[in-house]
């Protein structure tokens, strides 16, 4: 028999960084016109859940909240060997803050459970509040372990390293509990070939994709639209503003050779002196 | 550490494509509507090393459209990527200074062009896997699985019969989720693992010749437009009795591509194609039409020229098929290698589709692929230039004696004088000369079977460039250093990553030292077209190094290093350039 049972990871899909998001009139980013990919933090988070499986056992299932297209990263987390995946998709969830965004998965691990470890990132790239982790836990009255970079489970405990100003210290925790994986973690291994079959596979077979990938919405979780979407966000976002590009001298040199280059960079600044 | 889905499933197919090359996926193409026509139930799988497929991909490419139509008869529509179709084709004498188009009476049919397509190879099979997934897309008895951003690592034999490939670069996970396993394996690659199997059954008994191909694609600035004219040019700057030439193709949107080709049996130990590409591109014609100009993708790639003395003995064996460049069926007399690869992948599909449904792929059962593939053009265009390469290895005066004094002749206006003063001084050789060249450039002249060397068995380290190319005058932004190229290649690795073995350390410091006191950086430095190899002082010693995150694939390191001590393998999680647009 397995340590673990259930794993759950939180994963959501943002804007690609490397591709310019387009900021709304109101000030909402553009999620229609970006490209879009796992929220980097996210990365840790299944890497933990992944490594945890192959050492514990249990099973992963991967929650996200988000459009109908958010499917694009559940099917790239079947690629590098997630069990099976839960999309909450709800035109009513529009807008959510961080408050309405945890009441909603709250809602939405209720439903799902019982599991033992919940593994979030960090933070996402887009609102980097790093909130709805702890607050979850907070909703489900779990331990949480924020900033975690390594771990173990010993006689249904969880002994991690967080990481702390000017060092790290070790804690323990009972099970169920909740962790938010550092970016100091382990790298998301590279996709395996059996995930990439499934995927091709379910790319093929819509039944299939989903039942892997089932979506739900909020009736079916239970969860009071009052509380979810704008309504629910007692936080406003009064403007945003684009970071002015960084303009001054900058110029870019080409050359035949490294030397050459130099010379020239030399001769056109006020670099008085140079040596290699 | 390595995670992965514990499965004891074997992941098996009846037909696996190593490689998403035009080979591989005219083969593929070709088998879909074969098994579409009757029913026919088949799975198959295709490896990629690519993040996406066509992006190791690079090639000139002006290509004759008669497989593409066989292949796709509604191509016009069917939004096949085509550049431009060759209005004017010329084959073009360079001097210092000047260009002089050969007449067209005199230019060699093969280098006719006109009516070709002018392709951008990368588009093309990105195109090509796109419709394939369409093409299956309602399709009950046909499954393909596109494994894009996984390359073939090693073949796994069950004593002499090829049982597929893993594609994982370490073997320390379960193998049943590594392996991918099929009933007949099909190598459409350039070499990095299809030389495992002929290396295996010592297929080569000829080893295979190669040149590198260097290529920029420009954006002109707006106004100038040459879409349709192609023009292949000899002479500048490979004046130093190196074989090789450069081409020109004009594409709509203002693009132009700039390329070179260089054969790797050169004496010289210091080629630097991409320098010499920038020597191409300070020629006053190429700078006319690049100044004011972008620089939009660089890449290179290496060409198999052996031809038909360089082919393998089986091009099957129990399992297992070999076709394009892993075969070699590049037709160097007409420079036309996209149209012969995807012959082969015709012929590959037929014999394929033949046995699907007894799934015996022995070696008998294959032997028939070669005689078809030899019957077709490919056979005879190969057979016809068969001593095309020969011809100028065996005699090196047309390189590095004629050709200059052709091109002081074009520099000074009047391009026949340089043929007048070859004839007038030496005057019996000349006519010798040319008379056996015609005959063994043109295969009327049976020789028998030759033998070529190793390209590398050709480098002199002592070799003095006779003949310096001299540039007067160019735009200095349309000149880039190899560092900088590279930055246009897009090249992006994974960490970790470690794709080119180096045998033995202590060979490489021997051999830096003896090119050290030539005052000459060794073949591997000089001649990578990446900026990838370097020497480093270390502990008093001068050292092999690589960063290998320049790499851009070509594997003309591993062809040029005189000791053999290089081994360019495929890279791992879709690593490498990005040559989509080249």
């Amino acid at each position: 028999m397995s340590d673990i049972g259930n794993i759950f990871v939180l994963v959501k899909q943002v804007p690609d960084q490397s591709a310019k998001a387009g900021i709304n009139p109101d000030g909402t980013i553009d999620r229609s016109k970006a490209k879009r990919m796992i929220n980097p933090f996210d990365r840790f988070a299944l890497q933990a859940a992944l490594e945890t499986k192959k050492k514990y056992g249990g099973r992963i299932t991967v929650i996200s909240m988000g459009p109908p297209a958010a499917e694009e990263i559940l099917l790239e987390s079947l690629e590098h060997g997630v069990d099976q995946c839960k999309l909450l998709s709800d035109r009513r969830l529009a807008a959510s803050d961080t408050l309405a965004t945890s009441y909603a998965i709250w809602k939405t691990v209720e439903y799902l459970k019982p599991f033992d470890l919940i593994f979030c990132g960090l933070q996402t790239t887009d609102g980097d509040t790093a909130q709805v982790g702890p607050s979850l836990a907070e909703r489900l009255d779990i331990p949480q372990v924020t900033y975690c970079e390594d771990f173990r489970i010993e006689n249904k405990k969880v002994i991690a390293r967080r990481v702390i100003e000017g060092g790290y210290q070790w804690v323990s925790s009972s099970l169920p509990c909740l962790i938010t994986v550092a970016n100091s973690y382990h790298h998301l291994e590279y996709k395996n070939i059996r995930g990439a079959k499934l995927v091709q596979e379910l790319l093929r077979n819509k039944d299939k994709k989903d039942e892997l990938i089932k979506t739900i919405n909020l009736d079916q979780v239970n969860a009071d639209p009052i509380l979810c979407g704008l309504k629910g966000s007692p936080t406003i976002v009064a403007k945003t503003d684009k970071v002015a590009e960084i303009g001054g001298s900058c110029f870019l040199q080409q050359g035949e050779s490294v030397d050459s280059m130099v010379q020239e960079v030399v001769s056109k600044t006020n670099i008085l002196e140079f040596t290699r | 550490m390595q995670v992965s889905n514990t499965n004891s499933e074997k992941i098996q197919y009846d037909v696996l494509l190593v490689g998403g090359s035009p080979s591989n996926l005219a083969l593929a193409h070709r088998l879909v509507d074969l098994a579409k026509a009757n029913g026919k139930l088949f799975n198959m799988a295709i490896l990629e090393k690519s993040k996406e497929f066509g992006g190791h991909v690079v090639s000139g490419a002006v290509s004759h459209p008669h497989v593409i139509e066989r292949l796709f008869p509604n191509y016009k529509n069917d939004g096949l990527p085509v550049e431009g179709v060759c209005t004017k084709s010329n084959l073009s004498l360079l001097g210092n200074k000047e260009k002089w188009d050969i007449p067209n009476f005199l230019v060699p049919p093969g280098m006719k062009k006109e009516g070709y397509l002018v392709l951008t190879l990368s588009k093309v099979v990105y195109w090509m896997a796109n419709k394939l997934k369409e093409k299956i897309k309602e399709s009950t008895n046909i499954k393909i699985d596109f494994f894009n951003g996984f390359a073939a690592h090693d073949i796994l034999f069950e004593t002499n019969k090829v049982v597929g490939v893993r594609v994982e670069e370490s073997e320390s996970i379960n193998p049943l989720d590594q392996n991918v396993y099929a009933n007949v394996t099909c190598f459409g690659d350039k070499g990095f693992i299809s030389r495992d199997l002929i290396d295996k059954f010592k297929l080569r008994d000829n080893p295979q010749i190669w040149s590198v191909g260097v290529k920029e694609v420009w954006k002109m600035t707006e106004g100038k437009d040459c879409c349709g004219q192609v023009w292949h040019t000899l002479g500048f700057p490979l004046l130093d009795g190196t074989f090789g030439g450069g081409f020109v193709y004009g594409m709509k949107d203002h693009l132009l591509t700039v390329g070179l080709v260089i054969s790797l049996d050169s004496k010289n130990p210091n080629i630097n194609p991409q320098q010499k590409l920038q020597d191409y591109k300070k020629h006053p014609w190429i700078q006319e039409m690049i100044k004011g100009g972008k620089l939009m993708h660089y890449g290179a790639a290496v060409l198999p020229e052996g031809g038909f003395y360089s082919l393998p003995k089986k091009f099957a064996v129990d399992g297992a098929i070999l076709l394009g460049d892993a075969l070699g069926v590049l037709d160097i007399n007409s420079l036309a290698g996209i149209d012969k690869s995807m012959e082969c992948g015709i012929q590959a599909a037929d014999i394929i589709f033949e046995r699907l449904e007894t799934k015996n792929f022995s070696e008998k059962n294959l032997t028939t692929y070669k005689d078809r593939v030899l019957k077709s053009h490919v056979g005879k265009s190969l057979y016809k230039g068969r001593y095309f390469r020969f011809a100028f290895q065996e005699n090196p005066r047309l390189l590095s004696n004629y050709i200059p004094e052709v091109l002081n002749g074009i520099d000074e206006g009047i391009p026949l004088t340089g043929f007048v003063n070859i004839g007038v001084n030496s005057p019996i050789k000349s006519i010798k000369d040319a008379l056996r060249m015609g005959k063994l450039l043109s295969g009327s002249f049976d020789y028998g079977p030759i033998k070529y060397k190793p390209d590398y068995q050709h480098i002199v380290p002592e070799f003095q460039e006779k003949n310096k190319v001299k540039t007067n005058g160019h735009l200095k932004n349309t000149i880039y250093s190899r560092e900088d190229a590279v930055f246009y290649a897009h090249t992006k690795y994974h960490e970790g990553n470690e794709h080119i073995d180096e045998f033995n350390a202590e060979t490489c410091v021997s051999c830096i030292k003896k090119y050290d006191a030539l005052g000459k950086d060794t073949p591997c430095v000089s001649d990578c077209t990446a900026e990838v190899h370097r020497v480093d002082l270390l502990e008093g010693l001068r050292k092999h190094a690589m960063s290998l995150e320049n790499c851009v694939q070509c594997r003309t390191c591993e062809i040029v290093c005189p000791e053999v001590n290089l081994r360019v393998k495929p890279t791992a999680q879709g690593s490498g350039p990005d040559f989509m647009g080249l």
